[in-house]
């Protein structure tokens, strides 16, 4: 396969790495390989924050992203860090709150209330979750079955009902053919 | 001061009670005579405390075999390497770093370690502070001869005051250091210092210092003829001798001496003996504890 | 999954961490620095529960004296650090070399010099790696480019080192130390470890650094009754110092002459391509991936493009270099600093080669479309 170059961003503190993890965890379970690297700063609050992964079915020969496949943005603060990564075929998923001016180019870009319907949801933290039900959504990258076994296996168990919630809201944010929708309980 | 003791409790009197006869102690038992001649100069106090070591070794009986001696560099680092046991000379100021990890890979084994005044005080000083909090069982050996005798005669942190040195060609300007009230402050479990005037009083301290489980830092007032004695006309050894044991005061002696940037009050005797729990024994226990959780 | 192995997503220090511990690595010592904590904290974590043991020692220097203590005690050991502290552990390393204690050191660069970019990736301590303690002196250094490989490469960096007597560097870029990649983690009792040769001969007449058929002399264990002196001072066979030119020429050329004798026992490097190759990228770490990348899409455009990987950095894989090059015209250097790997490979290179430089020192990891770029101007 050729591989798939994810980047999450935002600012530190988004929950950004997990996202990033679950990802990971629903791809090993459909046997496919990441590389994931992330900003590296002594901070973790606060401030430009990203997690990468490029994703291939062996070890890729390049771990680090190139051009951007899929883009999801929970922040101003991080647009501009991915100025030369994108491309006509890349898919941009940002905030409709906390990004006031997404990515500009000839590609696809998805304007979400991730922030908004998390807060619906009782609480903020999970805009992270809710944007990788988005991305899985449009992107078909796993199958939604396997993401929601991964946030399973991924949060910890007294979020688990909380995050559920958050990757079914993402998931049925948005449709895309051919994408069956169907609740999933976390039971 | 935890517990201070009287010298006579600490002193010539304790060594007559010794299940071991100094007659039956032949010091060439425990020494590589086939490096002989060494290479200390006459009069050099190491080798007085060389013997003292030896002795209090003997009359613990302890094997030669699971001895080992690690050194640091200068003349105090080069003694080790005429003692029959497993010998360790390694890098300037190290010593403690070394015997850190061995003793904590291998607590079977007895480690001693004979450091100097510039070894252990100057670039080594760190390493003595960490392995006093620690408190492993490391028994630390300090001999202070004011002096970089091996380099040829340079200043160092024990050097007194107005005392010449090559790098102190008009006489020390610097304060001294109190390796005692270091070694105790920073959590040694056992610290004393003695003069070599009197060897069974010295090879006692010794002795109580390797029986103490935990880090024991004994400071072992010795004396430079040949370089510091000669520059600063201190007369052969002998006399230096007697004057650095009239320089200096027994434990018991109490708080007028209490001055630490004052050489000539330095106390002698056990200095400080605790009950601190030796770092060893915790690190396994707690390994121990991990273990039974993770089954 | 029934493979016997388990597929994991693990950070490249991490890794090295877990390579040590299926080694049999078990004594740690180490000091916090960025970016090669995790190698610590997961020592941490492995070590108490495997009897093993793990400690925070007051300084980069101490830590080092430890492990070379530890070794002396009969346990495999390691410490791991970046630049700042790689400088501080120099001369210990030089001891561990002299008196022919194994010890492993992994080494995460950092942009430097001096506190330099403590975040940032670099590769700028490949001669420090190999030159960084002074005097003659053997050395081993490991440049692994995944997180497999950091496992791998610290396993085989154990072996090496036990076998050879030797210091092991395992040296790796902060992109390398900070990547999760997913992978295939043998179990620990399904790795082979190997053993140092310990003294078994007569107590009396042994002699610690005696010339062997190998040039690697057993190693005498404190306990064992051997009651053998160990110096960083030149020694003579029966270990005891010695300045008598002949005896210091003697035990001198032995301990380099080691690592000569097993030259390719210690030699190991990837080559991709390199067949038919015009052109032939050197890199290692994070740079060597990029490279990778940079031949495919040169191959799909019908370039003869070609890589050579030293993944034992140093001693450098001489003979294998000269082969994989043959053809080529072009040799490329890319690294991400000034200009250190080239050196080497201008020296190995034909005088009618071209050797081009490809440098980055902005702290950012080397990208396949600067190469592939720099592969067009090459052709």
């Amino acid at each position: 396969m050729e591989p798939i170059e994810i980047r999450f961003s935002g600012s530190g503190g988004q929950g950004l790495q997990l996202c990033a993890k679950i990802l990971s965890l629903a791809l090993n379970l459909e046997n496919l390989r990441v590389a994931f690297s992330q900003s590296y700063e002594p901070t973790s609050r606060g401030g430009v924050s990203r997690s990468d992964l490029v994703v291939d079915d062996i070890t890729p020969d390049y771990p680090l992203v190139t051009k951007l496949d899929y883009l999801v943005v929970l922040d101003q603060l991080s647009v501009g860090i991915s100025n030369g990564l994108l491309n006509k075929d890349s898919v941009v998923l940002a905030d409709k709150q906390l990004v006031s001016e997404p990515p500009k180019g000839e590609f696809d870009i998805h304007s979400l209330p991730f922030v908004e319907q998390a807060i619906q949801l009782g609480n903020k933290r999970v805009a992270n979750i809710i944007a990788l039900g988005a991305l899985i959504s449009i992107g078909n990258i796993v199958k939604f079955e396997t993401l929601v076994e991964a946030v399973k296996a991924g949060v910890p168990p007294r979020f688990l009902d909380l995050n559920i919630d958050a990757v079914n809201t993402g998931y049925r944010m948005v449709t895309s053919p051919g994408v069956q929708l169907e609740e999933i309980k976390s039971s | 001061m935890n517990e201070t003791e009287d010298i006579s409790k600490n002193g010539e009197d304790t060594h007559l009670v010794s299940e071991k006869s100094a007659r039956d102690f032949n010091i060439r038992d425990y020494l590589r005579t086939s490096l002989f001649p060494h290479f200390l100069c006459p009069g050099c106090g190491h080798g007085i405390a060389l013997r003292a070591l030896l002795w209090a070794i003997y009359e613990l009986d302890i094997d030669k075999n699971n001895l080992v001696i690690v050194s640091g560099i200068g003349c105090s680092g080069r003694t080790g390497a005429y003692i029959d046991a497993n010998t360790f000379h390694t890098t300037h100021g190290r010593p403690l770093a070394f015997a850190t990890g061995l003793a904590l890979a291998r607590p079977d084994l007895k480690v001693i370690v004979i450091t100097g005044d510039g070894d252990c005080l100057a670039i080594g000083g760190n390493h003595l502070i960490h392995a006093s909090r620690r408190n492993l069982d490391i028994t630390c050996m300090m001999l202070n001869n004011e002096v970089y005798g091996m380099t040829g005669g340079q200043a160092s942190p024990t050097t007194s005051e107005t005392r010449y040195t090559t790098t102190s060609p008009s006489g020390s300007i610097e304060p001294v250091f109190d390796a005692c009230r270091l070694a105790e402050a920073a959590g040694a479990g056992f610290v004393g210092r003695d003069v070599t005037l009197q060897m069974p009083r010295l090879k006692n301290l010794l002795r109580d210092a390797i029986q103490y489980r935990g880090f024991s830092f004994v400071e072992v007032i010795s004396d430079c003829t040949e370089i510091f004695g000669r520059k600063n006309d201190l007369g052969e050894s002998p006399e230096m001798i007697l004057s650095q044991k009239s320089a200096m005061r027994p434990s018991s002696y109490g708080n007028v001496v209490d001055e630490p940037f004052r050489p000539n009050t330095l106390k002698t005797g056990i200095l400080a003996r605790n009950d601190r729990p030796e770092y060893g024994a915790t690190y396994r226990a707690h390994a121990e504890t991990i273990q039974a959780k993770g089954k | 999954m029934a493979s016997k192995y388990q597929l994991v997503n693990l950070q490249g220090n991490h890794a090295c961490a877990l390579g040590a511990v299926a080694a049999g690595c078990r004594f740690f010592a180490g000091y916090p620095i960025t970016p090669s904590s995790e190698i610590a904290e997961r020592m941490a974590l492995e070590l108490p529960r495997i009897g093993g043991v793990f400690i925070q020692m007051e300084d980069e220097i101490a830590s080092m004296g430890a492990v070379l203590g530890a070794s002396m005690g009969g346990l495999k050991s390691m410490t791991a650090t970046s630049g700042p502290g790689f400088s501080l552990k120099q001369e210990h390393l030089g001891y561990g070399a002299g008196a022919e204690i194994p010890c492993v050191i992994a080494n995460v660069m950092r942009g430097g010099p001096s506190t330099g970019m403590p975040t940032r990736p670099s590769q700028g301590d490949i001669m420090q790696s190999r030159w960084g303690t002074h005097g003659d002196h053997a050395t081993i250094v490991l440049a692994p480019a995944s997180v497999k490989e950091v496992f791998d490469e610290t396993r085989r960096a154990f072996a090496l080192s036990e076998k050879f007597r030797v210091p092991v560097i395992v040296l790796y870029d902060e992109v390398i130390g900070h990547l999760v990649e997913t992978i295939e983690l043998p179990k620990p009792e399904e790795c082979e470890q190997v053993e140092r040769k310990w003294a078994d001969s007569d107590k009396k007449t042994f002699k610690p650094y005696a010339e062997t058929d190998d040039l690697v002399p057993p190693m005498a264990r404190p306990g064992d009754g051997y009651r053998v002196h160990t110096t960083g001072l030149t020694h003579a066979e029966d270990g005891f110092p010695t300045q008598d030119p002949e005896t210091v020429v003697r035990v001198t050329q032995r301990i380099l002459g080691k690592l000569e004798k097993h030259a390719d026992e210690i030699a190991s490097y990837e080559e991709v391509d390199c067949k038919d190759a015009d052109t032939v990228i050197v890199a290692i770490g994070i740079s060597a991936r990029a490279a990778n990348q940079a031949i495919r899409q040169a191959r799909k455009k019908g370039g003869k493009v070609g890589l050579f990987r030293p993944i034992t950095l140093w001693p450098f894989p001489e003979k294998p270099f000269k082969q994989a090059v043959q053809k080529a015209k072009t040799v490329i250097v890319p690294e991400m600093n000034a200009g250190q790997l080239a050196l080497e490979i201008e020296r190995l290179c034909q005088s009618e080669q071209i050797v081009e430089r490809l440098n980055r020192i902005d702290g950012e990891a080397l990208e396949p479309g600067e190469i592939l770029q720099k592969i067009g101007e090459a052709q």
